[in-house]
């Protein structure tokens, strides 16, 4: 850890401490004003100002001088109100596979107009309005390793309205998300999803016919009933059960988490029951939206360090 | 490369730095309602905002304009085209060659302009020069503020050519247009908005100005300025009877003054500004005292001192209080009542009983004056030698002239100027203000003996050379007489009221006498457009002057009343220097504590505790009454809501023949119209669907009143669209 990441640590630390929590009115001691350096520009400007109207003796010079530094005055009471008791509550995604982007809903509530609030966070930004006390952006943030990551420090800051002075406040969200492997597609995978299907035979009820559906299929005595068309939909019993197991894929453990994962995820698509086996831990065979969650989340938290040298088994 | 950022400008957009908008404002899609970006992305300015800045530029360049030369306009013009071309894509960036070819081209065009570069119209106009040329190379959001900030500066340089209040009401608009650019950076979403908080900005910071204005310490000049050189007044300090030109015939502003206590009658008014005692037989001019000095070899202390008193005459008594408005002007003259003996501020006492400011005026300021109305009773070390000086030679029958007058006289100085006044006012001597043009060696001669024609400095002149030629010492003095007294109680004395007149030594002090009273006494009484012979010649000079309308009742009584404005402007804010900011306050201080002591008698109690209390007391009703007038607007804003709005139309509806079923809805009712109403339809939907909002639907206080306003505006053009349509149908 070189000294620079020292700093980082302790800045990111003093942040922590300074910042606000999230769905908590931003309070005037979180709220800090910094002049931009359009600011410095400005002030730079009035003294040159006053200068003039000193040496030329010229009074509209010295009215102006004073105008602007009393705009600049005003203007500093203006930004930290634009700011002062906003409320920044988030969405977050449903799920998020590492190696694409973590779209985070940020909904800033100000309880009345706000101009050109900006919200920042792992290097990326968005401008929003609150025209009614109201404003949603999304901070799309790149995902970029699997795991529970913290969300972000966030930075909420406005420069307006002039720009000469910068009113900003870190939120701490103190909220966690859960990145999911990204998908690898193996061979073995893509052989797996196709195969001679079984034919679906239990009527499990009906749904509004589209173009292309086989005439067989179609309800014709409820079409004569109701004047709808619909088409009768069979359930597909599970065609497989299968075992998704740790030890049977190759490569480091990371390669061997992407491709489960996506084997979890055709699985969950073609309609298979399946279990999965990891080092330390197995879930049991299981199928639907509840077992394709439990899977991704016990791929996001498998730790590594679990697997031993010895329990992998070169095939 | 840049090229292609700025076209990519639209896609830039929709990806990474998006304005999230809120829902409603987004579904209604109005055209109103849309927000126009300013910046393209983080960085690229689009050619709404190159346009804000464009139309600043010019605002800026109006206050320069009677000042800058032309072709500065046309400057602003092609940088402006060129960004333009160059939003079309016509034409690429503006590269380094080409600014640095455009920079050399302003410089060298200022260079013919004005022969040098270090003058200060050259520096102006090198700043001109680089605040339009900036434009070429503004393309992010940084760029468009250092604009910004150079218009700030251009905009101050402008008071230095003037302070009146056309120029301050043009410096307004300019900064607020300035400053509404500015919030249009800091991201507002429309003009609207962006002009609500410039309004708010400006005045929420106007008190804190005015204080600042008032208080802030008010010191002299800290080092050597530039000064723009200024035309200076009709007055020169050199006549030559016989050279038209001679004569200003222009209504500009000489100063203006205000008396404490008597104010001189029209026959008093003489301010005196140079005495002009050496003749060279064509032309009466000024000794300065500095070459009079080293000529006599005398101290320069002799002829010229630095007081705030007279040396000269100090145990004279004033007569007159002047306080003068003086123009700026290029050179020190200072104009006072006959003799001046003191003054509110160091001046140069010249022995010639005139004086002198230390430095000329570069802007309009206040300085008091006391004076004796009567010409000096000191001569000086020159002497009365020096002033009966003439030429060996030349005007041989003006000096024959004055050998038969002073016998018949009998050598008594009194009378043989009586008879030459006597003469001036007989004919064939006329007064004109357009006499021929004098010719020979030998003016004088000239002048009494064959043209006979002329104004003040030949009458001046001629008597003065008669007196001198009879040994009486005489000089001429030129200054301003009269001034036109304003129903306020000032006098302003233009350019036209310079005048000539003649001091004669005798009897141990200097003798004003004016040759025009004996020929022309409505001059001396009525002031110079008394004079009908030649009158074609007054304001000859100044085609568009008002004062050529003071015979047109209500017109003249506009130019006084604007005077009087621009004289309060003048004196009260810009003559607001170090003497007025002192009194100003100590006033302010006592009115404060007599306040103060009010309070505290007003309260039983004693002391600082009372005067508290009171001043809470006083803040409450204040906040109370603040309290109250919010509820008043807020009141008359309820009642410009929906519901009246709509019941107007629908009663207005009914008239046409379209009136609502019994018992049906508002909303119902304008859709069930909306389908008979052809070109009036859409608006009469988009009614209903705001009323439907409005009533029904939890809005915040903006958007309602968004709605409210667009309500209002369908309303009309629902209105407007069935009246041009005629007859009602159904």
């Amino acid at each position: 850890m070189g000294v620079g990441a020292a700093a980082r640590a302790r800045r990111h630390r003093w942040h922590r401490r300074l910042a606000v929590p999230l769905n908590q009115a931003l309070p005037q001691r979180r709220l800090f004003l910094l002049p931009t350096r359009f600011g410095a520009g400005w002030a730079v400007l009035v003294l040159v100002l006053v200068l003039f109207g000193i040496n030329y003796q010229n009074t509209l010079a010295y009215i102006l001088a004073f105008w602007l530094f009393a705009l600049a005055t005003v203007t500093l009471l203006r930004t930290w109100r634009n700011l002062l008791g906003i409320r920044v509550s988030l969405r977050l995604p449903h799920e998020v596979f590492a190696g694409s982007e973590a779209r985070l809903g940020v909904v800033v509530s100000g309880g009345r107009a706000r101009t050109a609030v900006e919200v920042h966070g792992a290097g990326t930004g968005s401008v929003l309005d609150l025209p009614e006390g109201q404003g949603e952006s999304v901070l799309a943030m790149p995902a970029a390793r699997r795991g529970v990551q913290p969300v972000p420090l966030l930075r909420v800051e406005s420069r307006w309205p002039l720009g000469l002075v910068r009113a900003l406040a870190w939120i701490d969200a103190d909220q966690t998300l859960l990145i999911y492997p990204q998908p690898h597609e193996d061979d073995e995978t893509f052989h797996r999803r196709v195969g001679a299907g079984l034919e679906a035979s239990d009527f499990a009820g009906l749904r509004r016919a589209e173009p292309g559906d086989s005439p067989a299929r179609l309800a014709w005595k409820q079409w004569s009933r109701t004047g709808v068309l619909s088409t009768k939909v069979f359930s597909v019993p599970p065609r497989q059960q299968v075992w998704l197991d740790y030890d049977s894929c190759q490569g480091d453990p990371e390669r061997r988490l992407s491709t489960l994962c996506a084997r979890v995820l055709v699985h969950h698509s073609a309609g298979d029951r399946y279990g999965l086996r990891l080092p330390g831990s197995t879930l049991p065979q299981g199928q639907g939206a509840r077992q394709r969650r439990e899977a991704l989340e016990a791929l996001a938290r498998f730790d590594p360090e679990l697997a031993t040298p010895t329990s992998t088994r070169w095939q | 490369m840049r090229g292609a950022r700025w076209g990519d400008g639209m896609r830039a957009r929709m990806a990474g730095w998006r304005r999230g908008g809120h829902g409603p404002v987004a579904e209604t899609g109005q055209a109103e309602l849309a927000q126009r970006a300013v910046l393209a992305d983080g960085h690229a300015l689009t050619a709404v905002m190159l346009r804000q800045l464009f139309i600043g530029q010019c605002l800026v360049l109006a206050l320069h304009l009677t000042w800058m030369p032309a072709w500065l306009g046309g400057l602003a013009v092609a940088v402006a085209g060129y960004r333009y071309l160059q939003l079309r894509r016509r034409l690429p960036w503006a590269g380094i060659l080409l600014r640095l070819a455009a920079v050399a081209g302003v410089l060298a065009m200022l260079w013919l302009e004005y022969g040098t570069l270090y003058g200060m119209e050259g520096l102006i106009g090198l700043l001109l020069g680089v605040y339009l040329l900036k434009l070429l190379e503004t393309h992010d959001r940084r760029d468009a503020r250092v604009v910004v900030l150079i218009g700030m500066i251009t905009t101050t340089v402008a008071f230095l050519h003037d302070q009146g209040i056309l120029m301050a009401a043009g410096a307004l608009v300019a900064v607020a247009w300035l400053v509404q650019s500015l919030v249009w950076l800091s991201g507002a979403s429309g003009s609207r908005q962006a002009w609500r908080e410039t309004a708010w900005l400006l005045l929420l910071s106007a008190p804190l100005m005015a204080l600042l204005f008032v208080t802030f310490p008010r010191l002299g000049p800290l080092w050597n300025m530039p000064q723009v050189e200024r035309a200076s007044t009709g007055l020169t300090d050199e006549i030559a009877p016989g050279d038209i030109a001679n004569l200003s015939r222009s209504s500009a502003r000489a100063f203006r003054v205000r008396f404490e206590g008597r104010e001189p009658l029209p026959a008093e008014r003489y301010w005196r500004v140079y005495t002009l005692s050496h003749f060279d037989g064509e032309r009466w001019s000024r000794a300065r005292p500095e070459p009079l000095a080293s000529a006599l070899s005398r101290p320069l202390g002799d002829f010229v001192r630095e007081a705030d008193r007279s040396p000269w005459q100090p145990d004279g008594s004033a007569s007159f209080e002047a306080e003068l408005l003086l123009e700026p002007d290029n050179r020190p003259w200072r104009p006072s009542l006959g003799t001046p003996l003191a003054s509110s501020e160091r001046q140069r006492y010249l022995v010639d009983g005139t004086l002198e400011g230390m430095a000329p005026l570069s802007t309009r300021s206040l300085l008091t004056i006391e004076s004796t109305g009567l010409a000096p009773a000191f001569i000086g070390p020159s002497g009365p030698g020096w002033h009966s000086m003439l030429p060996r030679q030349g005007n041989p029958q003006t000096r024959a002239l004055a050998e038969r007058l002073w016998q018949e006289s009998e050598g008594d100085a009194r009378a043989f100027l009586d008879s030459v006044m006597a003469r001036f006012g007989e004919a064939p001597f006329r007064y004109t203000l357009s006499p021929p043009r004098l010719t020979s060696a030998n003016r004088v001669d000239e002048f009494l003996f064959d043209s006979r024609a002329g104004y003040c400095t030949h009458y001046a002149s001629a008597l003065a050379v008669l007196a001198r030629s009879a040994g009486i010492p005489a000089r001429v003095v030129a200054g301003f007489l009269g001034g036109e007294r304003h129903p306020d109680g000032y006098f302003t004395v233009r350019d036209y009221d310079a005048h000539a007149w003649v001091e004669v030594w005798l009897e141990g002090r200097w003798q004003r006498i004016d040759p025009t009273a004996a020929i022309a006494p409505e001059r001396i009484e009525q002031g110079p457009q008394a004079i009908e012979e030649g009158s074609e010649a007054f304001l000859a000079d100044s085609p568009f002057s008002p004062l050529r309308m003071r015979d047109v009742g209500w017109l003249n009584d506009l130019r006084l009343d604007w005077e009087r404005l621009e004289y309060r402007w003048q004196r009260g804010v810009i003559g607001y220097q170090r003497e007025a900011r002192s009194v100003l306050l100590s006033e302010l201080m006592a009115w404060l504590k007599g306040a103060w002591q009010w309070l505290a008698d007003l309260l039983p109690g004693r002391g600082g505790f009372a005067a508290l209390l009171g001043l809470a007391g006083l803040a409450g009703v204040a906040a109370s009454a603040l309290m109250l007038l919010r509820r008043g607007i807020r009141r008359h804003r309820q009642g410009k809501d929906e519901r009246a709005l709509v019941l107007a139309l629908q009663a207005w509806l009914g008239k046409q023949g379209l009136g609502p079923r019994r018992g049906e809805p508002p909303a119902a009712h304008l859709r069930r119209i909306a389908s008979l109403a052809s070109a009036a339809g859409p608006a009469l939907e988009e009614c209903a669907q705001h009323l439907e909002r409005l009533r029904y639907a939890r809005l915040g206080g903006g958007e309602a009143r968004q709605r409210r306003r667009l309500l209002a505006r369908r309303i009309k053009e629902v209105r407007r669209r069935l009246k041009r349509r005629g007859s009602a149908p159904v």
